[in-house]
């Protein structure tokens, strides 16, 4: 079953175009990829999914319904989760109240089973002495709590923006594993990522964006080996 | 008096928002309890209530309008706030007295200090009870989280711009309490008195003097500020501002956390040595 389609979505910053009528859908239970090089609207096209910015123009329908006016918690209320590019930890906050957070406002627990759903996010993910301060945390730890706090919010589709980068190949392995078994548990998978082993390891479909528009779609094998792709990626051949 | 007056201009600045609009509706709370009790003949003590629901109202619809913008240009907005209320009460002579303002014929218990003592002790619990309560819910999750990222609060699925409102309509209520109390206990309202720029110095000063973002830190600013204060106010009757001056600064070079902050991150370093 479908559970986001993105119909003509694009989204200008002045004269900038950073989407270009974009269109996609993502079915249930499905892993999929983005790529393109930088600057191709990879993050932007989370942020708008996601309700961090509006979109110029362009529907996006979730779960069967319109959301493209609504607010960013009501799309993460309504099940959109998503972690950022750029680390965001809650530096006032510790380890476990960062991931309560997601629990209490984005499925809209009481504290104390805000708490204990928590603990059993970081137990899944392998985080352990949850009192820690933020600062106290390896990069893997605090990714683990950016994706713990997502999970939180219980959503239907998780968005991961470049989680893997600055992971070892050991702990990128982990978190791949680690994903599997989150879509395992019905939820859809949508990462951006650099790493191509990744890509290819992880997804079973994969969108090339170059300069705001989709150039490529299919498996990995495919849109790697695409003229498009490998022409964005290196520069035209002369 | 001070001390509510701190912890409350703490309790909105917990979500990252520095208000100044504290003298606005200490000022506006005065009025109305006053002139609720002069006009209407309203018991002093409801009319301190009635003071507290229209600053809450007021900055109800008012913080619908300015909590789009962030920062400081949230300060500048909530000033220019406080600068209306005082221009609208300056002016309109029939109804509020204008620049000279209104005497009451008593003040609240006929003037007993001692009761207006406990009637202040009151309101400064009350006060208390609110922040703790702040503190120990989702609402120190979600303004904790609006403070340190507001994508990531948004993303989390905080409703951003309600709890901002609903946080600066219950401060500025608080502010408007204790401005009618003010009122009640001198028997008199000005212009001047009451929309000082005084009332949010002073408030803010000893929020980030005593330590900010909690209960405890603008609680013990103001009782040491303001027995400071005093003391300084009878040994140098012009120069005590000065002195005051001087010692916030070098708190605030020093102590960039507040006297409480630094203590509790003075005892959590020793525990972890032990």
């Amino acid at each position: 079953m479908q559970i986001l389609e993105i119909e003509n979505l694009s989204k200008c910053f002045g004269g900038l175009t950073a989407l270009n009528q974009v269109n996609a859908r993502f079915e249930e239970r499905e892993i999929v990829g983005i790529i393109g090089p930088n600057g191709a609207g990879k993050t932007t096209f989370i942020n708008v999914i996601s309700g961090v910015y509006p979109p110029s123009s362009g529907r996006i329908i979730f779960d069967g319904r319109d959301i493209t006016k609504l607010p960013a918690h009501t799309r993460c209320r309504l099940g959109i989760g998503r972690t950022f590019q750029v680390i965001h930890p809650l530096q006032d906050l510790n380890l476990l109240q960062n991931i309560m957070v997601g629990s209490l406002f984005g499925q809209g627990n009481g504290l104390r089973e805000a708490r204990v759903k928590a603990q059993e996010i970081c137990e899944f993910l392998g985080l352990d002495q949850l009192e820690r301060d933020t600062s106290q945390l390896d990069i893997l730890e605090i990714k683990k709590m950016e994706m713990a706090r997502a999970l939180a919010t219980h959503p239907k589709i998780l968005f991961l923006d470049e989680i893997m980068a600055g992971l070892s190949a050991d702990e990128t392995k982990e978190v791949i594993e680690t994903i599997r078994t989150i879509r395992d548990q019905g939820i859809t998978i949508c990462v951006v990522e650099h790493v191509m082993s990744v890509i290819e390891e992880l997804t079973e479909r994969v969108i090339a964006l170059d300069g705001g528009r989709i150039i490529a779609q299919g498996q990995y094998k495919e849109v790697a080996n695409n003229p498009r792709v490998i022409s964005a990626y290196l520069g035209e051949e002369e | 008096m001070y001390a509510t007056l701190a912890l409350s201009w703490d309790m909105m600045f917990r979500s990252g928002q520095p208000g100044l609009s504290v003298a606005g509706f200490f000022g506006l709370g005065g009025y109305a309890a006053a002139l609720s009790f002069l006009y209407w003949g309203v018991n002093p003590l409801v009319s301190i209530a009635l003071g507290c629901l229209f600053s809450l109202l007021v900055a109800f619809i008012l913080g619908l309008v300015i909590l789009r913008i962030r920062g400081l240009y949230f300060s500048i907005a909530t000033m220019s706030l406080s600068e209306i209320f005082r221009v609208i009460v300056m002016n309109w002579h029939r109804f509020t007295g204008g620049p000279s303002g209104k005497a009451l014929p008593s003040a609240v218990f006929n003037g007993d200090s001692a009761k207006i003592f406990w009637l202040f002790l009151v309101l400064t619990l009350l006060t208390v009870i609110v922040s703790e309560i702040f503190e120990r819910s989702r609402v120190h999750f979600a303004l904790t989280s609006i403070r340190n990222n507001e994508i990531v609060a948004k993303s989390s699925g905080i409703d951003v711009f309600k709890y901002l409102v609903v946080v600066f309509a219950l401060t500025s209520a608080l502010q408007g309490m204790i401005g009618g109390a003010y009122a009640h206990s001198y028997a008199f309202i000005s212009p001047e008195g009451s929309f000082n720029f005084n009332f949010v110095l002073l408030p803010v000063t000893m929020a980030l003097f005593g330590g900010i973002h909690s209960t405890l830190g603008p609680i013990v600013g103001a009782v040491i500020l303001g027995v400071v204060g005093e003391y300084l106010k009878l040994q140098l009757p012009y120069g005590h501002l000065l002195v005051y001056g001087v010692i916030i600064v070098i708190v605030i070079l020093f102590l960039p956390k507040g006297i409480v902050g630094t203590a509790k991150e003075r005892l959590k370093r020793k525990w972890a040595t032990i």
